[in-house]
């Protein structure tokens, strides 16, 4: 799996830093780094209210650093690992 | 030819609002003329007496006036302390072309130090007398690289009492700055090298005013700077093709300007994942490409950084050693350049609107740059698309 996140300076503000950190140490404790790739990016083209992220190529909408931990849990990991 | 590159440092004596010392400096037709004068005494009438005399004689240096009128006219329009009976101030001045040619003046400050290839080159120095005061003259060719340091005498002073019986003596300020030579390094940083020495030493309250004027013959070192999209892309590819064909080094601010520079380049875009500083969004890539990072929030930090570089009264020192874009961006355009050519796409990014980095915020960080640069002495042009 390939997430993307943006850096761009509208993400920024809306918190792409802490997205990234906290997704990176989630991946660490499940030692998920060889199921999924982080990456960063520059804009996507799809600014908003949340970070911009893509999945597999898809946008995932709505995350935010207070919402990231519940979409790792309900949504990346087991996607991840149904893989 | 070559480029005139200088910085200087004053620190003020402790508690004083105004520092006794001055630096001034003036360019015409290619020559550079400075100077750095010291007043008697400290606080607002030595600070009159160093302004005084350093625009004087800048003024008058710079238009060829001989030397004896110069003097003379700042003994008649000095004023005469209550207290000491005298109108005295210091003074040394460095005049310099864009061939390295020229001399130097001084009068009472500390002897000034040249420097090339990491080794001090004593000036030749010829005394003459004016009106009853001793003026040492000397003719210099710079090579690139080589570094002039004058100073007041808060230099040798440094210490004094405190971390040092006597203060810091000539010789060990000269082997000092020997060792802290850095043949391309920036005139700023070598003057704020041996400013925060002193500022260390005076246990960071100066007992005297401290100035460090450091005057280097560099390299010609042009650098582009695109900052943000044209307005009208379908001149993305004109712009683009503009700012590659200009020579030196190249950087890109922006993400969506990075995406039109490497699509116009055929090449592709990475970015980094570190975040060396939280408030600096990362860096990226692209080949061919001196530096590829962020927008608005870079230049924000940029700027930051670059007001406390152009401070005289910083103590720190003036270097940048960061991984993240504001620091390689500050390091690139104020340490190692002497044209700096900014390309600015006025095209505004709506997702930025109503947000802290909209483009009117954007801009006005790029004029405060572009003046901040100018005063540093680089030969800056910018141009809107």
């Amino acid at each position: 799996m390939v997430i993307q996140i943006c850096i761009g300076s509208a993400c920024h503000l809306r918190g792409s830093y802490d997205v990234i950190e906290q997704l990176k140490s989630f991946i660490a404790e499940d030692k998920l780094e060889d199921k999924i790739t982080l990456k960063a990016s520059f804009c996507l083209g799809h600014c908003g209210e949340h970070v911009t992220m893509k999945v597999n190529g898809e946008f995932l909408d709505g995350v935010t650093p207070a919402n990231v931990k519940d979409i790792y849990i309900n949504t990346l990991k087991p996607a991840a690992l149904g893989e | 030819m070559s480029f005139v590159d200088y910085g200087h440092v004053s620190l003020n004596k402790k508690h004083e609002e105004l520092c006794g010392d001055n630096v001034e400096h003036t360019v015409s037709n290619g020559v550079h003329t400075f100077v750095l004068a010291d007043g008697l005494g400290s606080g607002v009438k030595a600070n009159i007496l160093a302004t005084l005399t350093s625009k004087i004689l800048c003024t008058m240096a710079a238009a060829n006036i001989p030397l004896s009128d110069c003097i003379d006219t700042i003994i008649d329009s000095l004023p005469v302390c209550k207290v000491r009976g005298v109108a005295y101030a210091t003074f040394t001045v460095i005049s310099i072309n864009e061939h390295g040619e020229g001399y130097l003046v001084e009068y009472d400050n500390p002897p000034a130090i040249y420097i090339r290839d990491g080794k001090l080159v004593p000036l030749e120095r010829t005394e003459r007398i004016y009106a009853d005061k001793k003026v040492y003259f000397s003719s210099v060719k710079m090579n690139e690289g080589d570094q002039i340091i004058t100073t007041s005498d808060g230099v040798v002073h440094a210490g004094i009492g405190m971390s040092l019986n006597f203060g810091w003596d000539i010789a060990e300020i000269r082997e000092f700055m020997e060792i802290h030579y850095d043949k391309y390094g920036a005139a700023m940083t070598a003057a704020s090298v041996l400013a925060n020495a002193c500022y260390s030493l005076y246990g960071k309250e100066c007992g005297d005013d401290t100035s460090v004027l450091c005057v280097k013959l560099m390299p010609t070192r042009p650098t582009n700077i695109m900052i943000g999209p044209p307005v009208d892309p379908s001149r993305d590819e004109m712009v683009v093709g503009e700012f590659l064909a200009s020579p030196g080094k190249h950087a890109v601010c922006g993400g969506t300007s990075s995406q039109v520079v490497a699509r116009v380049m055929g090449k592709e875009l990475t970015s980094s994942f570190d975040f060396p500083d939280r408030d600096v969004p990362p860096i990226g890539y692209i080949d061919g490409i001196d530096l590829v990072c962020e927008g608005v929030l870079t230049l924000k930090k940029m700027l930051y950084y670059a007001e406390q570089y152009a401070s005289p009264s910083y103590p720190e020192i003036k270097q940048f050693g960061g991984k993240d874009g504001a620091s390689l961006l500050a390091k690139l355009l104020l340490c190692s350049s002497s044209d700096i050519n900014i390309f600015v796409g006025r095209n505004v990014n709506l997702a930025h609107e109503g947000l802290a980095i909209d483009n009117k915020s954007k801009l006005d960080i790029v004029v405060k740059l572009l003046n901040i640069l100018t005063k540093l002495g680089k030969r800056v042009q910018i141009k809107y698309y």
